[in-house]
């Protein structure tokens, strides 16, 4: 059964706009991995710059990389490069120790 | 040789600890007549070797000094001070002890100048690779996940343009509205979809008889995470097609119904506010309407099953079953059970007549675009199914019942929140009071003030002549 023997079933009179599905009613839906993520990779950066240990620092880059992938294209991009940046630098740093 | 050079490096370390305390080389050399008095028993002769010895010695002794002092001042910045310092001291204090030590040795003195002892440096402040191991793994690491990213990217890219591409004609024939974003002025298609993030993308499509509109929703897997890639090796899982029609409330009767697969039913029959209140009985099994095994039913009530499932729709089933993860017919549809912190919501959710497909994409995560294609025909049902959702109407009985079950269900609702709707009542109340009481207490003009309690006050006794009229009556009623 092809389309053509029907009538055409458009109504370009009924048209109804696309509304972004409202997330605060349905927290279920939202994917909470890049929030986590972000959170994670700040507190190791800060954990890393504070306690000098390096491999705090690589976490955190880790962290952030797996928050900016996981992301949705609506957030912030500027939140990310600063999470990005901040454990960036710390893992950069020379420690005698390390 | 061995214990010579221990004893220098003993001084060494001394030496810098000594070095705060005694600055003046006076101190240094009573401090040493102090400590060492022992030796001052011995005659002249031995002195006269010192004096010869030291040199011969001091030459060779001071070249793996200063060999220490070439690399201490490469590689280790801090002590350097601490060294140079020492070595200034630890001449002096050589020429009165070696005599003493080394009495037996004399011999062995030509040999002192060709043993030199290298030292191993420390890992951390060699200029080679292998000190960087750690840092070059990371990067490694880094630069892997980067290239699973672009590649996950644009893999999920091609499969959500491919699934377009074969999906596009048919619903532009069926829809005047295919793809919109929501922000432009006027509804014109976009004619693409909404990429919603790496792995999600959506498509919007409207304009057509029997229903409001189609959301489409392709969910893939995170191919651009890595994390969810080596996951996913463990478990593995499929890409999904969600597509979601919302329909007007004449284009469909009061109706709740879902087939798909066990696990899927098993799941939403205790996920889904709707069906888990108006499906109270186990899923079905699906052979007892022509469709495979693996397919089972949840149906409010039989009618229902017997109009939805027609040969039609047993067709489609029974030739995709693999692909079918749920389909889900309601007019009571309000999305899942919310877990709501303090007890009942007060409000019965919002409803709305709603169709929810779930497809699996087959391939198992391995997918490539052809594999869009297969899909086509699953669109084709969602198309019918809206048609026929139309024209299902049920018989009077049937409607009897299900008015019933609805009426039921929000019996049921009112009972549980009636506790909680008197409490907010009550607090209304006593809010609505505690303001009166501030306004009164706020007005300047003493009169008025009094006339405002007085108006108060006479509300009060006309509610509570109300209350006992009332209380009379239904005592009067009783009996």
């Amino acid at each position: 059964m092809t389309v053509n023997n029907m009538a055409d079933p458009r109504r370009p009179n009924k048209i109804f706009r696309y509304k972004p599905p409202n997330t605060e009613t349905n927290p279920t839906l939202e994917d909470p991995t890049p929030d986590y993520m972000n959170l994670l990779g700040m507190i190791f950066s800060m954990c890393g710059l504070m306690l000098k240990l390096k491999w705090c620092a690589w976490i955190a880059v880790y962290c952030s990389f797996i928050s900016f992938a996981n992301s949705r294209s609506s957030e912030d991009t500027k939140q990310m490069m600063s999470s990005f940046i901040i454990s960036d630098i710390s893992s950069t740093q020379r420690n005698p120790q390390m | 040789a061995i214990v010579k050079h221990l004893l220098c490096i003993v001084r060494l370390h001394q030496g810098g600890r000594y070095n705060d305390d005694f600055d003046d080389g006076e101190d240094i050399a009573e401090f040493d007549d102090n400590d060492f008095a022992e030796f001052e028993d011995v005659s002249e002769d031995p002195a006269v070797d010192v004096e010869k010895e030291p040199p011969p010695r001091a030459a060779p002794s001071s070249t793996p000094i200063e060999d220490d002092e070439d690399e201490a001042t490469v590689e280790n910045e801090d002590g350097q001070d601490e060294f140079e310092d020492a070595d200034a001291q630890d001449q002096d204090m050589y020429s009165k002890y070696d005599n003493e030590e080394f009495e037996g040795y004399e011999k062995t003195n030509p040999s002192f100048k060709n043993t030199l002892i290298y030292r191993e440096v420390p890992a951390h402040l060699q200029n080679s690779w292998e000190s960087y191991y750690m840092e070059i793994l990371m990067v490694t690491g880094l630069l892997a996940y980067i290239m699973n990213y672009i590649i996950g990217k644009n893999k999920n890219s091609r499969l959500a343009q491919a699934w377009f591409n074969s999906h596009r004609e048919l619903l532009e024939s069926n829809f005047a509205l295919v793809g919109d974003d929501g922000t432009s002025k006027e509804a014109t298609s976009t004619g693409k979809l909404n990429q919603e993030n790496e792995h999600i993308y959506n498509l919007w499509c409207s304009g057509r008889v029997c229903c409001e509109g189609m959301l489409i929703q392709l969910k893939f897997l995170k191919r651009q995470d890595l994390l969810n890639v080596l996951a996913r090796m463990m478990r593995p899982a499929c890409d999904q097609v969600q597509v979601k029609v919302t329909l007007n409330d004449e284009d469909m009767d009061t109706f709740v119904f879902a087939v798909g697969s066990r696990k899927a039913m098993a799941r939403l029959q205790k996920e889904m506010q709707d069906l888990s209140e108006f499906c109270g009985d186990k899923p079905k099994s699906g052979a007892k309407y022509g469709v495979p095994e693996s397919l089972s039913i949840l149906s409010e009530m039989g009618e229902v099953t017997d109009g939805v499932m027609d040969n039609k729709m047993v067709h489609y089933l029974t030739s995709h079953a693999e692909k079918i993860e749920s389909i889900h017919f309601s007019d009571q549809f309000s999305g899942p059970k919310v877990m709501q912190e303090e007890g009942q919501p007060l409000k019965l959710p919002e409803t709305k007549k709603t169709l929810l497909f779930t497809f699996n994409v087959p391939g198992m995560g391995n997918t490539s675009p052809k594999d869009m294609d297969s899909l086509l025909p699953l669109m084709n049902m969602v198309i019918y199914s809206i048609d026929k959702v139309r024209k299902l109407r049920l018989n009077r009985e049937g409607k009897q019942k299900a008015d019933r079950n609805r009426a039921r269900v929000e019996e049921n609702f009112l009972k549980q929140t009636h506790t909680q709707r008197q409490e907010a009542a009550q607090t209304r109340r006593e809010e609505k009071k505690r303001a009166e009481k501030e306004r009164i207490m706020n007005e300047e003009d003493p009169d008025r003030q009094r006339r405002l309690e007085e108006a108060a006050q006479r509300r009060e006794q006309k509610k509570l002549e109300k209350k006992q009229m009332k209380m009379k009556q239904i005592k009067v009623k009783a009996m």
